[in-house]
Protein backbone atom coordinates (compact mmCIF):
# COMPACT_ATOMS: atom_id res chain seq x y z
CA UNK A 1 0.00 0.00 0.00
CA UNK A 2 1.57 3.16 -0.68
CA UNK A 3 0.74 6.97 0.67
CA UNK A 4 -1.68 7.84 -1.88
CA UNK A 5 -4.32 5.25 -1.54
CA UNK A 6 -3.80 6.20 2.36
CA UNK A 7 -4.64 9.84 1.46
CA UNK A 8 -7.52 9.09 -0.45
CA UNK A 9 -9.40 6.90 2.05
CA UNK A 10 -9.03 8.62 5.12
CA UNK A 11 -8.71 12.07 3.10
CA UNK A 12 -5.66 13.64 4.34
CA UNK A 13 -4.36 16.86 3.33
CA UNK A 14 -0.96 17.04 2.05
CA UNK A 15 1.47 19.31 3.18
CA UNK A 16 4.58 18.66 2.02
CA UNK A 17 6.61 15.64 0.04
CA UNK A 18 3.57 15.40 -2.64
CA UNK A 19 6.40 13.68 -5.19
CA UNK A 20 7.03 10.63 -2.51
CA UNK A 21 3.19 9.64 -2.44
CA UNK A 22 4.18 6.75 -4.03
CA UNK A 23 6.08 5.22 -1.72
CA UNK A 24 5.54 2.16 -0.28
CA UNK A 25 4.33 1.76 3.47
CA UNK A 26 5.69 -1.01 5.16
CA UNK A 27 4.11 -0.51 8.75
CA UNK A 28 3.16 2.03 11.13
CA UNK A 29 3.87 3.45 14.47
CA UNK A 30 2.49 5.73 17.17
CA UNK A 31 3.94 7.92 19.60
CA UNK A 32 4.85 11.82 20.22
CA UNK A 33 8.00 11.17 22.62
CA UNK A 34 10.79 11.07 19.72
CA UNK A 35 13.16 9.04 21.67
CA UNK A 36 10.88 6.71 21.99
CA UNK A 37 9.69 6.85 17.62
CA UNK A 38 14.03 6.74 17.45
CA UNK A 39 14.30 3.85 19.13
CA UNK A 40 11.19 1.72 17.79
CA UNK A 41 10.09 2.68 14.48
CA UNK A 42 11.31 1.50 11.29
CA UNK A 43 12.10 2.38 7.77
CA UNK A 44 9.03 2.87 5.95
CA UNK A 45 6.50 3.34 8.89
CA UNK A 46 4.05 6.09 8.61
CA UNK A 47 4.57 7.99 11.57
CA UNK A 48 1.20 9.01 13.04
CA UNK A 49 1.68 11.61 15.58
CA UNK A 50 0.14 15.03 17.23
CA UNK A 51 3.56 16.55 17.66
CA UNK A 52 4.47 19.50 15.27
CA UNK A 53 7.79 20.52 15.99
CA UNK A 54 10.23 20.45 13.55
CA UNK A 55 12.35 17.80 15.53
CA UNK A 56 9.33 15.56 13.55
CA UNK A 57 11.08 16.32 10.20
CA UNK A 58 14.71 15.15 11.81
CA UNK A 59 13.53 12.19 12.94
CA UNK A 60 11.31 11.04 10.68
CA UNK A 61 14.06 11.65 8.28
CA UNK A 62 16.78 9.67 10.61
CA UNK A 63 14.28 7.00 10.31
CA UNK A 64 13.66 6.99 6.65
CA UNK A 65 9.27 7.42 7.16
CA UNK A 66 7.44 7.05 4.74
CA UNK A 67 5.76 10.36 6.03
CA UNK A 68 4.19 11.58 9.03
CA UNK A 69 0.29 12.36 9.98
CA UNK A 70 -0.53 14.59 11.93
CA UNK A 71 -3.89 14.04 13.81
CA UNK A 72 -6.97 16.24 15.40
CA UNK A 73 -6.21 18.81 12.66
CA UNK A 74 -3.11 19.75 14.19
CA UNK A 75 -1.01 21.75 11.29
CA UNK A 76 2.74 21.76 11.20
CA UNK A 77 4.61 24.71 12.87
CA UNK A 78 5.97 26.78 9.93
CA UNK A 79 9.67 25.85 10.45
CA UNK A 80 8.61 21.76 10.51
CA UNK A 81 7.12 22.90 7.26
CA UNK A 82 10.07 24.67 5.66
CA UNK A 83 12.20 21.58 6.74
CA UNK A 84 9.61 19.32 5.41
CA UNK A 85 9.49 20.70 1.66
CA UNK A 86 13.43 20.80 2.05
CA UNK A 87 13.87 17.71 2.90
CA UNK A 88 10.84 16.10 1.36
CA UNK A 89 9.23 14.71 3.82
CA UNK A 90 5.89 14.15 3.42
CA UNK A 91 3.71 15.72 5.64
CA UNK A 92 -0.21 14.77 5.92
CA UNK A 93 -2.95 16.49 8.07
CA UNK A 94 -5.96 14.69 9.77
CA UNK A 95 -8.87 16.86 11.06
CA UNK A 96 -9.64 13.17 13.26
CA UNK A 97 -8.67 12.07 16.43
CA UNK A 98 -5.40 9.73 17.12
CA UNK A 99 -7.74 7.25 17.94
CA UNK A 100 -9.76 6.95 14.80
CA UNK A 101 -6.90 7.63 12.62
CA UNK A 102 -4.82 5.19 13.53
CA UNK A 103 -8.01 2.61 13.81
CA UNK A 104 -8.82 3.53 10.52
CA UNK A 105 -5.43 3.02 9.13
CA UNK A 106 -5.16 -0.10 10.57
CA UNK A 107 -7.67 -1.97 9.32
CA UNK A 108 -7.09 -0.65 6.02
CA UNK A 109 -3.46 -2.02 6.04
CA UNK A 110 -4.49 -5.48 7.23
CA UNK A 111 -6.85 -5.98 4.60
CA UNK A 112 -4.99 -4.57 1.38
CA UNK A 113 -1.23 -6.06 3.38
CA UNK B 1 13.45 11.19 25.87
CA UNK B 2 11.42 10.29 28.66
CA UNK B 3 13.55 11.49 31.53
CA UNK B 4 15.62 14.65 32.26
CA UNK B 5 18.76 12.56 32.63
CA UNK B 6 18.83 11.18 29.46
CA UNK B 7 19.47 14.57 28.14
CA UNK B 8 22.13 15.06 30.19
CA UNK B 9 23.57 12.11 29.10
CA UNK B 10 23.48 13.46 25.63
CA UNK B 11 24.06 16.76 26.71
CA UNK B 12 27.46 15.73 28.07
CA UNK B 13 28.73 13.48 25.41
CA UNK B 14 28.63 17.08 23.28
CA UNK B 15 31.19 18.23 26.00
CA UNK B 16 32.81 15.14 25.96
CA UNK B 17 33.49 15.03 22.24
CA UNK B 18 34.18 18.24 22.53
CA UNK B 19 37.59 17.69 24.01
CA UNK B 20 36.44 19.05 27.39
CA UNK B 21 38.33 18.37 31.00
CA UNK B 22 36.04 19.46 33.23
CA UNK B 23 32.45 19.27 32.85
CA UNK B 24 29.97 20.78 35.63
CA UNK B 25 26.07 19.73 36.03
CA UNK B 26 24.20 21.92 38.04
CA UNK B 27 20.46 21.02 39.24
CA UNK B 28 18.03 23.92 41.20
CA UNK B 29 14.98 22.08 42.28
CA UNK B 30 12.80 25.41 43.71
CA UNK B 31 9.58 24.50 45.09
CA UNK B 32 8.45 28.06 46.08
CA UNK B 33 9.64 29.38 42.77
CA UNK B 34 8.25 26.69 40.52
CA UNK B 35 11.20 26.14 38.70
CA UNK B 36 13.64 23.16 37.73
CA UNK B 37 16.72 24.11 36.54
CA UNK B 38 19.58 21.99 34.83
CA UNK B 39 22.86 23.55 33.85
CA UNK B 40 25.84 22.36 31.90
CA UNK B 41 29.28 23.86 31.72
CA UNK B 42 31.82 22.71 29.70
CA UNK B 43 35.95 23.79 28.59
CA UNK B 44 35.32 21.92 25.59
CA UNK B 45 36.23 23.64 22.32
CA UNK B 46 33.36 25.67 22.57
CA UNK B 47 31.65 27.10 18.77
CA UNK B 48 31.85 29.79 16.60
CA UNK B 49 29.11 32.25 16.33
CA UNK B 50 27.85 30.79 13.04
CA UNK B 51 27.59 27.36 14.83
CA UNK B 52 26.28 28.34 17.81
CA UNK B 53 23.54 30.04 15.69
CA UNK B 54 22.30 26.79 14.13
CA UNK B 55 22.91 23.88 17.07
CA UNK B 56 18.87 24.22 17.92
CA UNK B 57 18.48 23.13 14.18
CA UNK B 58 17.34 19.39 14.51
CA UNK B 59 19.46 19.20 10.97
CA UNK B 60 22.57 21.12 12.18
CA UNK B 61 25.40 18.62 13.40
CA UNK B 62 29.13 18.18 12.88
CA UNK B 63 28.67 14.51 13.45
CA UNK B 64 29.81 13.06 9.54
CA UNK B 65 27.60 9.61 10.27
CA UNK B 66 24.31 10.62 9.78
CA UNK B 67 22.95 14.58 8.66
CA UNK B 68 20.54 15.38 11.91
CA UNK B 69 21.98 16.37 15.42
CA UNK B 70 18.96 16.03 17.82
CA UNK B 71 20.32 16.32 21.60
CA UNK B 72 20.59 20.63 21.52
CA UNK B 73 16.94 20.68 20.18
CA UNK B 74 15.29 17.78 21.67
CA UNK B 75 16.61 19.28 25.06
CA UNK B 76 15.31 22.99 23.95
CA UNK B 77 11.76 21.16 23.03
CA UNK B 78 11.49 19.41 26.61
CA UNK B 79 12.05 22.62 28.34
CA UNK B 80 9.24 24.97 26.30
CA UNK B 81 6.75 22.00 26.56
CA UNK B 82 7.20 22.45 30.60
CA UNK B 83 6.91 26.02 29.86
CA UNK B 84 10.83 26.92 30.48
CA UNK B 85 13.12 28.44 28.56
CA UNK B 86 16.59 26.94 27.01
CA UNK B 87 19.34 28.81 26.50
CA UNK B 88 23.11 28.09 24.93
CA UNK B 89 26.21 30.70 24.98
CA UNK B 90 29.66 29.18 23.64
CA UNK B 91 32.57 30.88 23.01
CA UNK B 92 35.51 29.35 20.45
CA UNK B 93 38.48 28.22 22.53
CA UNK B 94 36.75 28.94 26.06
CA UNK B 95 33.92 26.33 26.25
CA UNK B 96 30.04 25.97 26.42
CA UNK B 97 27.03 26.34 28.25
CA UNK B 98 24.14 24.94 28.20
CA UNK B 99 20.95 25.76 30.33
CA UNK B 100 17.40 24.80 30.37
CA UNK B 101 14.67 25.94 32.75
CA UNK B 102 11.22 23.47 33.24
CA UNK B 103 8.48 24.39 35.46
CA UNK B 104 8.62 22.18 38.00
CA UNK B 105 4.63 21.51 38.57
CA UNK B 106 4.08 21.35 34.62
CA UNK B 107 2.49 18.63 34.10
CA UNK B 108 4.50 17.22 30.53
CA UNK B 109 7.59 18.29 32.41
CA UNK B 110 9.90 15.13 32.72
CA UNK B 111 10.91 13.57 35.84
CA UNK B 112 14.29 14.12 36.77
CA UNK B 113 15.16 10.69 36.53
CA UNK B 114 17.72 8.42 38.08
CA UNK B 115 20.96 10.88 38.72
CA UNK B 116 23.50 8.34 40.73
CA UNK B 117 23.10 5.69 37.23
CA UNK B 118 23.46 8.70 35.25
CA UNK B 119 26.44 9.86 36.82
CA UNK B 120 27.88 6.34 37.00
CA UNK B 121 27.62 6.21 33.82
CA UNK B 122 29.52 9.38 32.81
CA UNK B 123 31.84 8.77 35.32
CA UNK B 124 32.69 4.92 34.35
CA UNK B 125 32.79 6.37 30.23
CA UNK B 126 35.32 9.32 30.79
CA UNK B 127 37.93 8.70 33.84
CA UNK B 128 40.05 11.23 32.88
CA UNK B 129 37.31 13.71 32.63
CA UNK B 130 36.56 15.57 36.08
CA UNK B 131 32.48 15.75 36.62
CA UNK B 132 31.42 18.38 38.95
CA UNK B 133 27.29 17.56 40.10
CA UNK B 134 25.70 20.60 42.35
CA UNK B 135 22.17 19.64 43.30
CA UNK B 136 20.32 22.28 45.11
CA UNK B 137 16.76 21.58 46.48
CA UNK B 138 15.13 24.27 48.07
CA UNK B 139 18.25 25.71 49.82
CA UNK B 140 19.75 22.35 51.10
CA UNK B 141 22.84 21.59 48.57
CA UNK B 142 24.36 18.43 47.47
CA UNK B 143 27.87 18.67 45.82
CA UNK B 144 29.97 15.47 44.28
CA UNK B 145 33.33 16.33 42.57
CA UNK B 146 35.17 13.79 41.21
CA UNK B 147 38.58 15.98 41.56
CA UNK B 148 37.93 15.13 45.25
CA UNK B 149 37.58 11.32 44.86
CA UNK B 150 40.27 11.10 42.59
CA UNK B 151 42.60 12.88 45.76
CA UNK B 152 41.53 9.85 47.71
CA UNK B 153 41.88 7.62 45.73
CA UNK B 154 45.94 7.72 44.38
CA UNK B 155 46.52 4.43 42.68
CA UNK B 156 43.38 3.34 42.16
CA UNK B 157 41.28 4.31 38.75
CA UNK B 158 37.92 6.32 39.73
CA UNK B 159 36.37 3.62 37.00
CA UNK B 160 37.09 0.72 39.43
CA UNK B 161 34.20 -1.46 40.06
CA UNK B 162 34.52 -0.60 43.89
CA UNK B 163 34.56 2.76 43.39
CA UNK B 164 31.75 3.29 41.03
CA UNK B 165 29.33 1.38 43.45
CA UNK B 166 30.67 3.69 46.44
CA UNK B 167 30.20 6.67 44.21
CA UNK B 168 26.91 5.26 43.24
CA UNK B 169 25.31 5.16 46.84
CA UNK B 170 27.52 7.96 48.03
CA UNK B 171 25.18 10.18 44.97
CA UNK B 172 21.40 8.14 46.41
CA UNK B 173 22.59 9.24 50.12
CA UNK B 174 23.08 12.48 49.13
CA UNK B 175 19.96 13.18 47.06
CA UNK B 176 18.38 11.89 49.85
CA UNK B 177 19.49 14.09 52.76
CA UNK B 178 18.74 17.07 50.63
CA UNK B 179 15.32 15.83 50.24
CA UNK B 180 15.69 16.05 46.67
CA UNK B 181 12.09 14.88 44.61
CA UNK B 182 12.06 16.15 41.22
N1 LIG C 1 29.50 21.38 24.33
C1 LIG C 1 29.78 21.57 23.01
N2 LIG C 1 31.00 22.02 22.62
C2 LIG C 1 31.29 22.21 21.31
N3 LIG C 1 30.40 21.97 20.30
C3 LIG C 1 29.17 21.51 20.62
C4 LIG C 1 28.80 21.30 21.98
N4 LIG C 1 27.50 20.87 21.99
C5 LIG C 1 27.12 20.81 20.71
N5 LIG C 1 28.09 21.19 19.87
C6 LIG C 1 28.01 21.28 18.38
O1 LIG C 1 26.64 21.34 18.04
C7 LIG C 1 26.27 20.26 17.19
C8 LIG C 1 24.86 19.83 17.51
O2 LIG C 1 24.78 19.20 18.79
P1 LIG C 1 23.60 18.19 19.11
O3 LIG C 1 23.84 17.56 20.42
O4 LIG C 1 22.31 18.90 18.92
O5 LIG C 1 23.69 17.11 17.95
P2 LIG C 1 24.89 16.08 17.69
O6 LIG C 1 25.70 15.93 18.92
O7 LIG C 1 25.58 16.52 16.46
O8 LIG C 1 24.10 14.74 17.37
P3 LIG C 1 23.26 13.86 18.45
O9 LIG C 1 23.26 14.61 19.75
O10 LIG C 1 21.90 13.73 17.86
O11 LIG C 1 23.99 12.57 18.55
C9 LIG C 1 27.33 19.21 17.40
O12 LIG C 1 27.49 18.40 16.27
C10 LIG C 1 28.57 20.06 17.70
O13 LIG C 1 29.18 20.50 16.50
MG1 LIG D 1 24.74 15.58 20.82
Amino acid sequence: MDLESIVKALNLKVRSGEDKLKAEIRGGYTGDLLSDVMANSKEGDVWITRQVHQNIVAVASLKEHAGIILVHGNEPAKDTLEKAVKGGVPIMVSDLPGFEVIGRLYALMSKTG
Amino acid sequence: MLEISLHILDIVENSTRAGAKTVSIDIIEDTERDVLSLEIRDDGSGMSEDVLRRVIDPFFTTKTVRSVGLGLPMLAQAAERADGRFIIESKGGEGTRVAADFKLSHIDRQPLGDISATLVTLVAGNKDIDIIYRHEHNGQTYIFDTREIKKELEDIPINHVTVLNFIRSHITEGLKEIGAEA
